[in-house]
């Protein structure tokens, strides 16, 4: 069952978006985890968040992007290049970060030069950088915006019935992912972090009815095994935006367990879910604005690290890994903060730079990794 | 940080130099050629500004003024606001705040020292700073950071949603040393109702925070005095770029970075508006005898930078345009958009703002919408084929100024603009402009020489037939 969450983590184009894509139904892209995937499905579409996995170079996309910009984007504009995202009927791009928010413009270009090869249509959900009433009242308006760009192109009517379904859905995976992580609090932790991240990432690639019913067996199935980690360091991860299963398992093979995260691919994805009753739109307005930032929302800081003490506490860590993609500012200066208020407070941190991309850096990460393991056990 | 450089109060350091450096002119040649032995590198700068004439005089007035502003407040009963560049300082005259602007005095420093800014800067990035980020705010900001200079007393921002780079080190800075944070928040919509209400609601936030800060009410006579000016200021801006649209353009290419100056750290005070006049007037002179701006009084190409035209310290890319006579018409940080901007036609005349000051609410909506014009804030904060967004306002200012060829210069942390210049430039060239994209670094020299910038800028305009 973990292989199955492992093989649609790895595959851009896995099977179940194969079957969905064969029954005549779209998949639309996003870029960024604020942007609404109730929205999308409640469309009758597969939201699906791009990812750059499996770009083994950046060739198409520095032919558009500038020098100095993080290897994230540039490996999801190169695997769209090659045509590996041509599975996709439109792409909504938003404002995460300055980086990845060029990415709609160096998108739009080579897609005028590569015909055929990227979806026809795209959006760009603008998305504020604070939360206030009147930022939550534009946002409310931004995404009505956005109901109405998807429902022009596609022809398709979504109702505030069809949003509510979808808030139900969505927020079952929410529910069921804090139960896996109430198991990986667990002193005798039953899954690895490498395949807990396996499951979360698939969160985002395949259809969620698929998704809720897989990860409700795997629930099952944990709780039922005898078997679990026990008597290893505990870390959890924070910083840049993560989805490498196979980085986890190099940290894990220094022999710790990962148990839980920060991450906006991660537990940030899922810890607050939608309110169910009232209007719709400004329910998912409002999870989607309001929702434990990332360091996009300047002067939030304080938030963030209050969310990550709380993780270290429910998951009794023993120390944090803070990460940041070369050229990511916000999350490497914020993760020196992390790092300085963490540490004064007792929990030993390792702050790493990395590049983006399959296992990128695989020796200097596990060195410096295994030195730090040490030293927690010294 | 060596604890030689822990000895010295840095903006302390750099108003003695630029103080002594504005008397010079008030002597005789002699005597100011002869003052230049003591400032060896900074002889080079004070050169080419005094070289001007009277502008250039009265800049360097302008410049000891604000920095005395700055050194004074705490003793006058002002707070100081730590600001972004593009933080409007019209705003804080009837809040009695002065700002402290990071970038300028990260430029002042990296003219007048050979060591440069750099002791600074790696402070930053000891601190936790990455170091891919912004060196034109690690610079002065190290040294604010080390306490090495007035205390600010809270935090200003006008980058967010423009440039996460110069965002991230304001919240940084206001995290490290505790102090209360506000952030002004560019959408990536900018012409629409919905997002002028937002930010008409969200520059009222900003009063509101400042008046919680000072204990004061904003002064209305103050802000109606303010918006006077700057309209006075914004009709001789015009002026001047009108005038820059003849060919040869009689404007000196050193006047775009002493009129973004004068926006970023007097606009809307008579000081910055003297400032202006005086540039308009020998420019007008220039004009009526048919000269170029350059030194030589000719004209054989003009260029506008699309970006930023910080393409090295020292000031030295002015002097060897100059010396090559190609007239600079200006770059994004000259695009102000008041009512009445040359470059606000056709597709582009909604960018424009308007100065109302019928009552307070009017003032504060004048002043909010000059604010969300700043140079940044306005154009890279969309897509930027958007609507008044980089493509269309770079079109603009083709259009106007007409320019032979274009330059890009992003440092490092440019991470925005580095994000679609290859784009942008596609587009450019198009319009059949020669456009060089140079990586380059005013604010850390150990990064890019200016000999390096100079060969490259040189053999494009060599490879493409610009100066032949």
């Amino acid at each position: 069952m973990l292989n199955e969450f492992h093989k649609i983590g790895k595959e851009l184009f896995n099977n179940h978006l194969k079957q969905w894509k064969n029954a005549g139904k779209k998949v639309i892209g996003y870029n960024c985890g604020h942007v609404p995937e109730e929205v999308i499905a409640s469309a009758g579409m597969l939201p699906y968040r791009v990812r750059g996995i499996g770009a083994d170079s950046t060739s198409i996309a520095d032919t558009y992007f500038g020098p100095v910009i993080c290897s994230y984007p540039k490996c999801i504009l190169q695997l769209a290049g090659e045509g590996k995202y041509n599975f996709l009927d439109g792409m909504i791009f938003s404002p995460g970060c300055d980086s990845i928010r060029r990415l709609d413009d160096c998108w739009r270009k080579a897609a005028e030069e590569s015909h055929g090869v990227f979806p026809g249509y795209r959006f760009y959900l603008g998305i504020p950088h604070k939360v206030t009433d009147y930022s939550l009242e534009w946002f409310i308006s931004e995404v009505r915006r956005f109901i109405a760009s998807l429902s022009e192109h596609f022809g398709v009517t979504i109702g505030d019935k069809d949003l509510r379904v979808s808030i139900k859905e969505y927020n079952k995976s929410r529910t069921l992912l804090k139960k896996l992580d109430e198991l990986r609090f667990q002193d005798n932790v039953p899954i690895s972090g490498a395949d807990a991240t396996a499951v979360i990432i698939a969160a985002n690639a395949m259809p969620r009815d698929a998704y809720n019913a897989a990860l409700e067996k795997l629930i099952a199935k944990l709780k039922k095994s005898g078997s679990g980690l026990n008597g290893k360091k505990r870390l959890i991860l924070g910083g840049s935006a993560h989805d490498d299963s196979d980085i986890v398992a190099l940290i894990e093979s220094s022999g710790v367990v990962v148990v839980g995260d920060t991450l906006c691919f991660g537990s940030r994805s899922y810890v607050d879910l939608i309110e169910e009753d009232g209007d719709p739109v400004t329910a998912i307005a409002k999870r989607y604005l309001t929702r434990n930032p990332c360091p996009r929302v300047f002067g939030s800081y304080k938030e963030r690290l209050a969310y990550m003490r709380e993780r270290v506490k429910d998951t009794k860590a023993d120390a944090v890994i803070l990460q940041n993609i070369r050229f990511c500012d916000m999350h490497g200066a914020e993760n020196s903060l992390c790092e300085r208020d963490l540490e004064a407070a007792g929990i030993p941190c390792l702050k790493i730079e990395r590049e983006y991309g399959p296992m990128a850096e695989e020796g200097r990460i596990k060195m410096r990794v295994d030195a730090f393991v040490e030293n927690l056990r010294a | 940080m060596r604890k030689e450089y822990k000895e010295y109060q840095f903006d302390k350091m750099v108003q003695s130099i630029v103080h002594f450096g504005s008397l010079a002119k008030d002597g005789t040649d002699k005597e100011c050629f002869g003052m230049f032995r003591y400032a060896p590198h900074f002889k080079e700068v004070f050169g080419t500004i005094l070289g001007t004439g009277e502008p250039g005089v009265k800049l360097m007035k302008m410049v000891d003024k604000y920095l005395c502003d700055v050194l004074n407040a705490s003793a006058q009963g002002k707070k100081v606001a730590l600001c972004t560049f593009n933080f409007s300082p019209a705003v804080l005259k009837p809040l009695g705040v002065v700002p402290l602007v990071v970038e300028p005095l990260t430029t002042l420093g990296v003219m007048m020292w050979l060591r440069g800014m750099g002791e600074y800067l790696n402070y930053c990035c000891e601190l936790g700073f990455t170091e891919t980020s912004c060196s034109a705010q690690r610079g002065a900001m190290g040294a604010y950071l080390a306490g090495l200079g007035v205390k600010p007393d809270f935090v200003l921002c006008n980058s967010v949603g423009v440039c996460d780079t110069n965002a991230t080190a304001f919240n940084f800075a206001a995290e490290y040393l505790d102090l209360p944070f506000y952030q002004l928040n560019a959408l990536p919509l900018f012409a629409d109702k919905r997002t002028i209400d937002y930010q008409h609601r969200d520059f009222r936030g900003l009063i509101s925070f400042v008046e919680e800060q000072t204990g004061k009410k904003l002064d209305v006579g103050l802000m109606r005095e303010v918006i006077h000016e700057i309209k006075k200021q914004d009709d001789l801006i015009n002026e001047i770029q009108d005038l820059m649209q003849l060919k040869p353009s009689p404007v000196p290419g050193t006047y775009n970075v002493f009129m973004y100056s004068v926006k970023f750290i007097y606009g809307g005070y008579p000081e910055g508006t003297e400032v202006l006049e005086s540039m308009l007037k020998h420019a007008k002179q220039n004009a009526a005898q048919g000269r170029a701006g350059t030194a030589s009084g000719k004209e054989v190409a003009r260029c506008f930078s699309v970006y930023v035209d910080h393409y090295s310290a020292q000031l030295r890319p002015w002097a060897w345009f100059d010396s090559k006579d190609i007239s600079h018409v200006g770059s994004m940080m000259n695009g102000f958009w008041p009512d009445g901007a040359p470059v606000a036609k056709g597709e582009l005349a909604e960018g424009i703002y308007k100065l109302d000051a019928t009552n307070r609410d009017t003032m504060l909506d004048s002043l909010c919408d000059q604010m969300s014009r700043m140079p940044m804030v306005k154009q890279i904060r969309g897509p930027m084929d958007d609507p008044h967004q980089w493509l269309l306002e770079t079109r603009g200012s083709i259009r106007t100024f007409k320019p032979d060829f274009c330059t890009y210069t992003g440092t490092i942390g440019c991470r925005n603009t580095w994000g679609a210049i290859k784009v942008l430039a596609r587009d450019t060239e198009k319009m059949g402009l020669p456009t060089l994209i140079l990586f380059g670094d005013a604010f850390d020299q150990r990064i890019t020489s200016w000999e390096s910038m100079r060969e490259r800028i040189d053999e494009f305009l060599s490879i493409r037939g610009i100066l032949k």
